[in-house]
């Protein structure tokens, strides 16, 4: 890679990122919403969990930039053309919203003594899992302006040209994902867990049915 | 109670403020839509004299808001029928902006308005030939009575509400009387879920998946698995938050426990200067407000803190059944239980000449319709 190409990729996969960035942020606001409303109160605290949440969807990314490098513009072809892989992630991130929703895992979750709701679930020690599950699962849920990236980085014949637009197209967004870590200003209640908690449960329950419905549709496709 | 002579006193100007407002009704050509704006504008100053009369509120309010509910599908269907044959809006109609705009859709359009600058709803802007309820009229129109009765819109103007209320007065006594408090909550985190929804896929959510009242209004036509979905989804909410669970609870439980628009309004209430206000004198901790309130707006808690809690919608069901009159109509920064019967006509004026302006002629247009559909031209 030259590298006169190496600053063609960084530039327009940043330039990607910024632009496309406030779709990206309402992409992923279903899940990272509710997530960081149920964190404790404070902008740090909520800097390092949104820190790690982003961390696991960079890996997503960089991921999904080597499949796309490894089978050309066949994987976000795919994923733009067939329902079952978009089905999968929404499953995915079904499981994985119901899990942290019933109260696995514990670390870094608000457990207000009020509400039964927040308090189901085993108690467990403290551990990241649910920032980078849901961080990972985000990564590879495939919105517009992740699958443009994914064709542009297909088109580009270097593993490493593909995994450096996809990083710095990561970055782009990520500018857009820093204010969320003002929600750790909102004052906390077991009211607003709650609500924070059911509000995940419903987007189970989206992901779930949009799974389901994709993957029938595809049934019926054949 | 009041004298005839005031109440009559009273009504005056509600009556002109009416008399202003069916004035088209009653200018249109043809004898049934004359009959149909006579009868509804006296009414609805029939029921507000009542309400100065005899200082109820919730059952004369009750009978108007369950008339508009009521009535208002019946308008609405044979509007659509004469339209276009059918209660479904193909997709290519609803592409090319013929949708009327629900106030439902208001929460929904915030974030992807504020974030890239589009609406997602397929109406227009402006009015059209074809579509006369367009965003920016019903906007106005929503912000305009929200201004004035904040989560009052509620028990007031939303013709949806009515629907349920009829079916929980049926009842004689609730069957489910044991509701968790928490239920409260699930308005609020729908609301988050359709609005962060609705921003992420860029469609208006509730209106496409959730709202019970497409079954009895306008739903997209069914032509696959994900239209047919959609529609069982809209007859199972409605058949069960509409119509029997408020049978069996006496609650109004689409309002209370899963309208996002509902949460919505809850935050009006906190701009609005009326409010419901408990007088820790009287108060003798009965009970008996909690049990009225349709939509569990009143808690042991609330109570003891002197008021309602912020999804109270003014409909006077607990100030009407509390037998101390502890429960009193409140204007915000005066002394509570000071002349609370002027707070309550104050707010009374306000929020039935909304319902006058808004039901009201839902009500007439409905009432013309049935009157065609009886006595055919």
């Amino acid at each position: 890679m030259t590298s006169g190409l190496h600053w063609q990729v960084v530039t327009e996969a940043l330039l990607l990122g910024l632009a496309t960035g406030p779709v990206c942020l309402a992409t992923c606001g279903p899940v990272v919403a509710p997530w960081m409303l149920a964190q404790p109160r404070g902008v740090a605290r909520q800097l390092c969990q949104l820190g790690l949440f982003l961390a696991a969807r960079l890996a997503g990314y960089l991921l999904f930039a080597v499949a796309a490098w490894l089978a050309g513009e066949a994987v976000p072809q795919a994923w733009q053309t067939r329902g079952w892989p978009t089905a999968l992630v929404d499953l995915l991130l079904a499981a994985a919203m119901l899990a942290w929703a019933l109260g696995w895992p514990r670390s870094g979750s608000a457990q207000p003594q009020e509400s039964k709701l927040v308090q189901i679930g085993a108690p467990q020690p403290g551990r990241p899992a649910a920032a980078l599950v849901l961080g990972f699962c985000t990564g590879i849920n495939f919105c517009p302006p992740f699958l443009a990236a994914g064709v542009r980085a297909a088109a580009w014949n270097h593993l490493g040209a593909a995994l450096v637009f996809f990083l710095t197209f990561f970055l782009g967004t990520v500018v857009w994902f820093v204010p969320m870590a003002a929600l750790g200003l909102v004052r906390r209640s077991a009211a607003l867990v709650a609500v924070a908690r059911i509000t995940a449960l419903l987007m189970v329950l989206w992901y779930a049915g949009m799974g389901v419905v994709l993957l029938a549709g595809e049934g019926f496709r054949g | 109670m009041c004298g005839v002579g005031r109440s009559i006193l009273f009504t005056l100007p509600m009556a002109l403020w009416t008399l202003l407002m069916f004035t088209p009704g009653l200018l249109k050509p043809g004898r049934v839509e004359h009959a149909a704006a006579a009868l509804t504008a006296a009414f609805t100053v029939g029921l507000f004299f009542c309400m100065i009369r005899t200082g109820q509120t919730y059952r004369w309010r009750r009978i108007f808001f369950v008339a508009l509910g009521w009535l208002f599908p019946v308008g609405f269907i044979a509007a659509l029928i004469g339209l276009r044959g059918s209660m479904s809006i193909p997709l290519e109609r609803m592409v090319s902006g013929d949708t009327p705009f629900c106030f439902m859709v208001t929460p929904m359009l915030i974030i992807p308005a504020a974030l890239t600058r589009t609406v997602v709803f397929p109406g227009s802007i402006l009015p059209t030939p074809s579509n006369p309820h367009s965003i920016a009229a019903m906007i106005g129109l929503w912000l305009a009575m929200t201004l004035v009765l904040g989560k009052a819109w509620c028990a007031y103007g939303c013709f949806f509400g009515g629907i349920e209320e009829g079916f929980a007065a049926m009842a004689k006594r609730p069957r489910l009387r044991k509701l968790d408090e928490r239920l409260r909550l699930i308005p609020w985190a729908v609301l988050l879920a359709v609005v962060l929804l609705s921003a992420a896929i860029f469609e208006p959510v509730y209106c496409m998946w959730l709202c019970p009242f497409k079954a009895v209004t306008e739903f997209p036509a069914v032509r696959d698995l994900q239209t047919a979905i959609q529609f069982g989804v809209f007859v199972l909410l409605f058949a069960g938050l509409v119509v029997v669970l408020p049978f069996l609870t006496k609650k109004r439980t689409q309002c209370g426990f899963f309208c996002p628009f509902g949460a919505f309004q809850s935050l009006f209430n906190k701009i609005n200067i009326f409010e419901i206000r408990f007088d820790h004198n009287k108060c003798t901790d009965c009970g008996v407000c909690r049990a009225s309130c349709p939509t569990m707006a009143i808690t042991a808690e609330s109570v003891g803190q002197g008021q309602a809690l912020m999804n109270c919608m003014k409909c006077g069901a607990c100030v009407d059944s509390c037998r101390k009159g502890a429960a009193v109509w409140h204007i915000k920064g005066t002394a509570v239980g000071l002349r609370p019967e002027r707070a309550r006509l104050l707010f009374l004026y306000g929020a039935w000449a909304m319902a006058t302006m808004f039901g009201g002629s839902v009500i007439a247009n409905s009432l013309a319709t049935m009157i065609h559909f009886v006595l055919p031209r």
